[in-house]
């Protein structure tokens, strides 16, 4: 009964954007020879109006730069954050200064129409000083996965690639909904460990994408009382047993690989996930960005947490 | 005060410093983010000296593999750095000279980062790459620091180490952020590693620093005489038959290797080498026979009642014990060095 009920859900919604997507076409082909100006309302509710979609783009954060590849418009960015590395094509972009060391002159300098960053770390000054050069900011500031759906629909409104756009998010949320709600999964405990024990582990707490996927698949995060990352004791770790361990450590080629280090840990042989070679390293960053690849890392945990 | 027959400590003084320092041990062995009732600890750690079979709780591998190599690591870090802070504080007469003052532990951490950001490994042996440059850099800042106030002011005054220090510090900061820059697919690892942490201790690590402690507070405590000379003035110590040149080299060099060691595996810890000495001033004086050892257990003391903090305050969250040390650190040095100076002229 609830299945059908889902069917009927999916089957409605599709129709839905079926309509709308012709709707916006149609839309589209008449109004184009007069207007093709875009208004959009950026993730800190500023109002930005370009005259056309925008052809020159310097997004700083990772994830915008993901964003842009994936609704097509990859080919836009004339410059992109230091820190930017997904798809590989993006390396070839100029990169820029980003986050605190974030540098005017650079962008001005590339000549923009659009600057695309996160509210992390640029101050009101700066926003003020790109504007006053013409360039447009465009703020995306997604929090959880809701918030990543409304900037892909953003990015893509601003660079007038809305229907590609919704493809994304459709398919994001179609591979959310094949992860979710898999019975043998129910109340399993996975720990995220984002550092490894050289370092002070650290782990991502509550509201964190890790967390915000794991409790999708009815898995309990371990350390849901942590707020956001934050450094945990090994203690608590061993404590609190968890039955998956997912790394996000990188490796470099020397030495133990990530899983082989935790495997190796002394003290940990006790830990299930220990145990039962239960440890996943995604490298890539797949869940840690507010990108579309969130939706992949969350298929890898869950064909790794299913035994698939 | 003058012409002390015996002027080291008597075996009795000795071990109630090391009872007090076994104490404290045993106290955060018991402590810690997960609740472990006393008599589980004392259990598994009686039963794990012995040889006996162990329980199978999760609280066996807690107290030893985790909490036990930690707080080993954590006690002869502390006693390290407090025996390196009061060599240094009597060889250059400046009661300010630290690891941390002087931009050692800073020159060291550049060292290590160098060493992850070009992945200089020793084959076999894990860290040992990290170590070494460590090591080596602490020496180097040493020398850098200590040639340029040379250059400047032949007799060393404090200010002008002191200030070389800083700059020097701020100096291999700002390389420490261009190798950071440079090496961005390492730089959560550096980033990480420069917070410093002694979590993951090992018995490897405590068996490294015991073995390096051992070592270097002999040659430290053997130079006692040499350091009392130095107290005074380094043309006092040269009249009373001091082999100035060689006394220096030899502790620098016995300083570099510990700091450095210290530092690759806890990162850098700030404040203990610093305010260490002056506490244990107010007990035993500036005699460098008494104030070396008694340093050495004072520091050891400190760091693992601050690590305690680090680890049990914002449970299961872990403080950086660099910020315990620093908070606490700095307050009691500004009560200390306000109340000597009322009583007299450091």
């Amino acid at each position: 009964m609830k299945s059908k009920l889902k069917h009927f859900r999916i089957l409605s919604l599709l129709l839905a954007m079926c309509l709308m997507a012709g709707l916006l076409s149609g839309c589209q082909t008449k109004a184009e020879p007069e207007n093709k100006s875009i208004t959009i309302t950026d993730m800190t509710g500023r109002e930005i109006t370009l005259e056309e979609p925008a052809t020159r783009v310097v997004a700083l954060s990772a994830a915008d730069c993901e964003i842009l590849y994936a609704v097509g418009a990859g080919d836009t960015l004339v410059g992109r954050g230091e820190y930017c590395d997904y798809p590989a094509e993006v390396l070839n972009v100029p990169s820029v200064q980003s986050g605190y060391e974030t540098n005017i002159e650079q962008i001005i300098e590339l000549k923009p129409q659009v600057l695309l960053m996160s509210t992390m770390a640029q101050t009101e000054e700066q926003v003020k000083a790109l504007e006053d050069a013409g360039i447009k900011v465009v703020v995306s500031d997604a929090q959880n996965i809701e918030g990543v759906y409304q900037s892909i629909t953003m990015i893509g409104d601003l660079m007038g690639k809305s229907e590609e756009a919704a493809k994304v998010v459709e398919g994001m949320k179609n591979t959310f909904k094949e992860v979710s709600g898999n019975e043998s999964l129910q109340g399993k405990t996975v720990y995220f460990e984002v550092s490894p024990l050289e370092y002070g582990l650290w782990t991502a707490g509550k509201n964190t994408f890790m967390d915000e996927i794991a409790q999708m698949m009815g898995l309990k995060n371990c350390f849901d009382d942590v707020e956001g990352w934050g450094e945990i004791s090994e203690e608590q770790v061993l404590e609190r047993n968890p039955d998956i361990i997912v790394t996000i450590s990188m490796y470099f080629g020397e030495g133990p690989t990530p899983v082989e280090e935790i495997m190796g840990r002394a003290g940990w042989e006790n830990v299930t996930a220990v145990k039962d070679s239960k440890i996943l390293n995604l490298q890539n960053n797949e869940l840690s960005r507010p990108a579309p690849r969130l939706a992949d890392g969350a298929k890898m945990l869950y064909d790794f947490a299913s035994g698939k | 005060m003058k012409n002390r027959t015996n002027d080291s400590f008597s075996p009795l003084t000795l071990t109630l410093f090391a009872l007090v320092t076994a104490a404290t041990l045993i106290f955060c062995v018991c402590l810690g983010s997960v609740r472990i009732p006393l008599g589980d600890t004392v259990t598994v750690l009686w039963r794990a000296l012995r040889g006996q079979e162990l329980p199978d709780s999760s609280a066996v591998p807690i107290i030893l593999n985790v909490r036990l190599p930690r707080v080993l690591c954590v006690m002869l870090t502390g006693a390290s750095l407090a025996l390196c802070g009061a060599s240094m504080q009597g060889l250059l007469k400046n009661s300010l000279a630290d690891g941390s003052t002087l931009g050692v532990s800073t020159g060291a951490s550049l060292g290590a980062a160098l060493a992850i950001a070009f992945g200089i490994t020793l084959p076999q042996i894990p860290f040992a790459g990290t170590m070494v440059m460590a090591i080596l850099f602490a020496f180097l800042s040493l020398m850098v620091i200590l040639t340029l106030a040379y250059r400047l002011d032949y007799s060393l005054s404090t200010n002008t180490i002191i200030l070389l220090g800083v700059i020097f510090s701020m100096f291999v900061s700002s390389i420490l952020s261009l190798v950071i820059t440079f090496a961005s697919d390492k730089v959560k690892n550096i980033v990480f590693w420069t917070m410093g942490s002694l979590s993951g201790s090992s018995y490897a690590n405590a068996l490294v620093l015991l073995a390096v402690l051992m070592i270097c507070s002999l040659v430290l405590l053997g130079l006692s005489r040499e350091l009392n000379a130095f107290a005074i003035g380094e043309d006092n110590a040269r009249h009373v038959g001091v082999n100035v040149r060689r006394t220096k080299l030899v502790v620098l060099i016995t300083v570099s290797v510990l700091i450095g060691v210290c530092v690759s595996i806890g990162g850098s810890i700030g404040f203990v080498g610093l305010v260490t000495p002056h506490m244990v001033r107010l007990i035993t004086g500036p005699n460098h026979k008494r104030l070396l050892p008694a340093c050495m257990f004072g520091g050891a003391t400190f760091l693992m009642l601050c690590d305690l903090a680090a680890r049990m305050l914002l449970s299961p969250l872990e403080l950086p014990i660099g910020v315990v040390t620093s908070l606490i650190g700095a307050v009691v040095f500004v009560f200390i060095y306000a109340r000597a100076r009322q009583g007299r002229e450091i």
